[in-house]
């Protein structure tokens, strides 16, 4: 191993240390001893990921509050950055969060961090305009039961038990930190993002039911199939077409391949 | 009054310029003022898609752009992240920068990144394994790169050079180009006492691209290189130094935190335009 590495690796370790051991070849003067440099390098570690980390999950913050710092430096101890954006140590967060004792016993600081990671991850995914209803306009009406929808590939489902949603609410607008409440029944939230600015929203069960099948890959018929078994043979098509309908306003929808 | 003589450099001349801060994009595209060129941090703008390419599409529509990055970890120890190289490259291609720069430093070790800037022991051997790097990536991107100097707070007992003679040498060595930053020199001088009209002295004229100006903070007995701050006066002393010295340079202030209105930012680049014509009138 060169002189070089070695004194990088000895460096980078004393960094990630709790409490920074001391480097024979480090130099201390007058100014500042060796101990106080280094002190600079091991504070900002911390300090700079805790920073970036605290812009991508804005909801997390509120919701954690006052435990949010010791939350995110347990995270940087146990998982050290290895992408070159800083940003990206984020992508971690959210199952170090459901696997850690100290922590899985709230699920809604785990739930809380996958919001704003798929918020996070949507905000600058590529882009790909969403298709409107005139892409339906030609569509021969027999071709409708096979045609198979394509939401956004950034676009994604998550099973929430809090109301976490509320808390990104209240940290992008400024406005009081909410209640937090564990739903009687778990529920699903929908990210995407139609155009420039990222959406999310809550899913009804039929409508996550169908959503499930169109990320599956089933047919328009399909989808239609399942719904009556849940709706009724009457109730079906115009719940489905509701919800086609709504897929197409929201700019949910990214392709339709019809045969 | 000595004349200022003005080094030949092939890359073109800028003005006066700011670090593109998210903050300032609508205040910058309705009111620049004299705001001549903009500096991106590369690694905002390596995304997919989404309101960040937007955005600088519109402002590479109006104003010359440098990319100035943070990753290279020029002087690392692991391999070239050719990844990151490549989607640099690439937005290069898009972007059509003036120039490409990093740090003369390096960022991590082993797969880890400290996401910070840290400094080389000035030795021939990292001298030599510096220069094999900025090579390479020269080769890669298809450009010369230019590499800035970095404010620091520790140094090592193994150096044999000092930092000017190490940023010179690869400069020189590897037919690189040099990012100055005025307030790192200020800084580094401070906090390891070594003489900043040394440094300026230290480095060939030709090869000095750019100026960075930045506020720091001083911390304990150490100054620390924030980027928060307006420029003190010892920096606007040391800019005028360098102007001397190395004579019409594209200039710009970089602010990272505690970011002030773009007027008052337009205020401080108006200030060092002042300063330099002044100088370089005098001078003539």
């Amino acid at each position: 191993m060169s002189d070089l590495r070695g004194l990088q690796l000895q460096l980078a370790d004393a960094l990630r240390a709790s409490a920074a051991p001391r480097i024979a070849s480090l130099r201390g003067d007058g100014v500042a001893d060796e101990a106080s440099r280094l002190a600079v390098y091991h504070h900002g570690y911390r300090l700079r990921l805790r920073e970036a980390l605290a812009v991508e999950f804005p909801g997390l913050s509120l919701l954690a509050g006052r435990r949010f710092a010791e939350l995110l430096d347990g995270y940087v101890a146990a998982h050290p950055s290895t992408h070159f954006n800083i940003r990206w140590h984020g992508a971690g967060l959210a199952a170090f969060l459901a696997a850690t004792p100290s922590w899985r016993d709230r699920p809604e600081l785990a739930e809380a961090a996958g919001l704003d990671w798929a918020i996070s991850i949507a905000f600058d995914a590529a882009d790909q305009a969403p298709i409107d209803a005139d892409a339906l306009a030609h569509m021969a009406p027999d071709a409708w039961a096979a045609m198979r929808l394509h939401l956004l590939p950034h676009a994604r489902l998550l099973r929430v038990t809090c109301n976490v949603d509320a808390f990104r609410r209240a940290a992008d607008r400024g406005t009081p930190r909410p209640t937090l409440r564990r739903l009687a029944q778990a529920r699903h939230l929908l990210v995407w993002r139609p155009a420039l600015d990222v959406r999310y929203r809550t899913v009804a069960a039929d409508e996550l039911a169908a959503l499930q099948g169109v990320l599956d890959g089933a047919c328009f018929g399909t989808l239609c199939e399942r719904a009556a078994e849940r709706h009724g043979a009457a109730a079906a098509l115009p719940r489905m077409a509701a919800l086609l309908g709504r897929w197409l306003d929201d700019g949910l929808i990214g392709r339709i391949d019809a045969p | 009054m000595k004349t200022i003589k003005q080094a030949s450099r092939e890359l073109p001349y800028l003005g006066f310029g700011l670090g593109l801060r998210v903050d300032h994009y609508e205040a910058l595209l309705d009111e620049p003022g004299q705001v001549e060129w903009l500096e991106i941090v590369s690694e905002n703008y390596l995304v997919p898609g989404g309101r960040p390419l937007r955005w600088l599409e519109r402002f590479r529509e109006r104003f010359p752009l440098v990319m100035h990055g943070v990753s290279m970890s020029i002087g690392g120890t692991d391999p070239l992240d050719l990844d990151y190289l490549d989607q640099l490259a690439a937005l290069a291609r898009h972007v059509q920068p003036a120039w490409i720069s990093d740090h003369l430093c390096w960022t991590g070790v082993a797969g880890v990144n400290l996401h910070d800037l840290m400094p080389l022991p000035y030795t021939e051997e990292a001298l030599a394994h510096v220069v094999d790097r900025v090579r390479r990536v020269q080769d890669r991107l298809g450009r010369r790169i230019l590499l800035e100097n970095v404010s620091s707070y520790i140094s090592f007992a193994q150096s044999q050079l000092t930092e000017w003679e190490f940023l010179a040498a690869v400069a020189e060595r590897a037919d690189s180009l040099i990012l100055l930053d005025i307030n790192n020199v200020h800084v580094s001088a401070h906090n390891h006492g070594f003489s900043a009209l040394d440094y300026l002295d230290g480095l060939p004229p030709a090869r000095v691209q750019q100026f960075h100006l930045a506020g720091h903070e001083q911390g304990g007995a150490l100054l620390i290189d924030t980027h928060d701050a307006p420029v003190v006066d010892a920096v606007w002393d040391l800019y005028l130094e360098a102007v001397r010295r190395f004579g019409r340079v594209s200039t710009m202030i970089e602010r990272d935190d505690h970011i002030p209105p773009l007027a008052e930012l337009r205020a401080e680049l108006d200030h060092a335009r002042m300063l330099a014509d002044a100088l370089l009138q005098e001078a003539a």
